[in-house]
């Protein structure tokens, strides 16, 4: 059996005179002690590296070379909407390679693209054709699931996010990145695939993919609604519908003015829901 | 920013002993550090929390070292960045010598121990902001520094006593003790 009294001693924060007291008597300590001793003044006499003027420089420069993942936040929806300056896609790619917070909500982004573009997914448009002439025989469920329906809940509920003054991405990255992103995937498969057979999850899961969909109320928020507009109430969509141009610093922090034009479009968006 | 930085650096070559290695590792670091800035509150001594962000980026780089094999042949090199000049030539032989045994030890022992001696005995950082770099309490701090030192001292001295009497240290050792 070991002796562990010098070890008691250090961690309790003894004084230097009482380890020396136990030492005195405990041959065992005495020479650990030693040995302890003597790597620690070895480690204490050694001298800090000095780093070299072009390591200096490099540091100095990053400021110049990345970006803050908040600052990451704003360029994103311009990258996105491809109004980004070559100088800030530099940086916010340079971010992008280290950052799997920020690169999970990048390829989020893209991949919602598709679904939120202002032309109708392939699979609406036969949906809403299927819908069209029995309208009226249609229970309020076989309404309520219909593909546009289900799409435009999907809206309302991310415009319910982005109304509650949330930052979508904030969110995300508090929840975890890692899965989600694989599962917002999924919500966009799943939603092509059977939209009007699996509302519950997919709700679910709309609600958590345009949350992604960074919809800021200044800029995202904005196209989201106008997409919705497309969606929904446009029979055959062809026109692009004027998106909002996001400001230089990529969607401005809402202000009241944009959370009163939003809640009003809002309105009008959930209106017919109600009706239905 | 000048004495934090050769501060961050010093870490970044406790980590990977190499000039180029710890070049790098401090620009990972750096960059680490300006790309979650926001996130830093003030609620912690910054060395502490520069320290909490980058501590993945070093103990891969220490990985990486230990999978080379490096450490156990650490360079001539290696070890001189880390001497005081001003001593005599045969205490510096020893010395460095006896600096190049530590850090060969110290790739020896469990990673964990090994980055609280580099932090505490090479770096000087204070017992409470490695415990709150490390998310430790500061007993642990403590006892986990005292087995680390221990462990390194096992090391040390089972390498010293597999080479004879005639081994480079024991023949240095003599010669340094004469000189004295
Ligand atoms: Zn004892
Ligand atoms: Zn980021």
């Amino acid at each position: 059996m070991s002796c562990r009294e010098l070890e008691r001693l250090f961690v309790s924060g003894a004084a230097e005179a009482d380890s020396a007291r136990h030492r005195a008597t405990c041959d065992e300590c005495e020479r650990l002690g030693a040995e302890l001793d003597r790597t620690v003044s070895l480690s204490a006499a050694l001298r800090p590296p000095a780093w070299s003027p072009a390591l200096r420089r490099a540091l100095l420069d990053i400021p110049r070379s990345t970006v803050s993942c908040e600052t990451a936040d704003g360029l994103l929806a311009t990258l996105v909407e491809g109004e980004i300056a070559p100088e800030d896609e530099a940086r916010l790619r340079s971010h992008l390679s280290r950052c799997g917070a920020c690169a999970e909500a990048a390829a989020t982004l893209q991949s919602m693209r598709s679904l939120a573009a202002p032309e109708a997914p392939p699979w609406l448009a036969p949906r809403l054709a299927a819908a069209r002439p029995d309208r009226k025989k249609r229970s309020f469920w076989r309404s309520a699931f219909s593909g546009r329906m289900v799409v435009a809940y999907a809206y309302a509920a991310a415009l319910i996010v982005m109304l509650l003054g949330l930052n979508p991405t904030a969110v995300v990255r508090r929840a975890g990145f890692a899965g989600l992103g694989e599962s917002t995937r999924n919500a966009v498969t799943v939603a092509e695939s059977s939209i009007g057979d699996r509302l519950g999850a997919l709700q679910e899961k709309a609600i958590r993919t345009l949350a992604v969909w960074r919809g800021r109320i200044g800029g995202y928020g904005r196209a989201a609604v106008s997409n919705a507009f497309a969606l929904v109430w446009r029979p055959e969509p062809k026109k692009t519908p004027n998106r909002p141009r996001l400001g230089k610093d990529g969607g401005a922090a809402a202000t009241p003015v944009d959370v009163d034009v939003a809640a009003g479009q809002r309105e009008e968006l959930s209106a017919p829901i109600l009706r239905v | 920013m000048d004495r934090f930085g050769q501060r961050v650096y010093a870490i970044a070559y406790h980590f990977t002993l190499k000039r180029e290695d710890a070049d790098e590792l401090s620009q990972e670091i750096f960059l680490k550090i300006f790309e979650n800035l926001d996130r830093y509150d003030g609620g912690f001594p910054l060395v502490a929390w520069v320290l909490s962000v980058s501590r993945n980026l070093c103990i891969d780089r220490y990985r990486r070292r230990k999978r080379e094999n490096s450490f156990r042949f650490v360079s001539d090199e290696a070890v001189t960045a880390l001497l005081k000049s001003d001593d005599d030539p045969a205490t510096l032989a020893l010395t460095k010598e006896r600096t190049r045994m530590l850090f060969s030890a110290l790739a020896e022992v469990p990673e964990d121990l090994a980055e609280i001696l580099i932090l505490r005995d090479l770096n000087g950082l204070a017992y409470d902001e490695i415990g709150q770099a490390l998310e430790l309490p500061e007993g642990t701090v403590k006892s986990r520094l005292f087995r680390a030192r221990a462990e390194v001292a096992k090391r040390i001295r089972a390498r010293h006593e597999s080479h004879s009497l005639g081994g480079p240290l024991a023949s240095i050792a003599m010669a340094a003790a004469g000189l004295v």
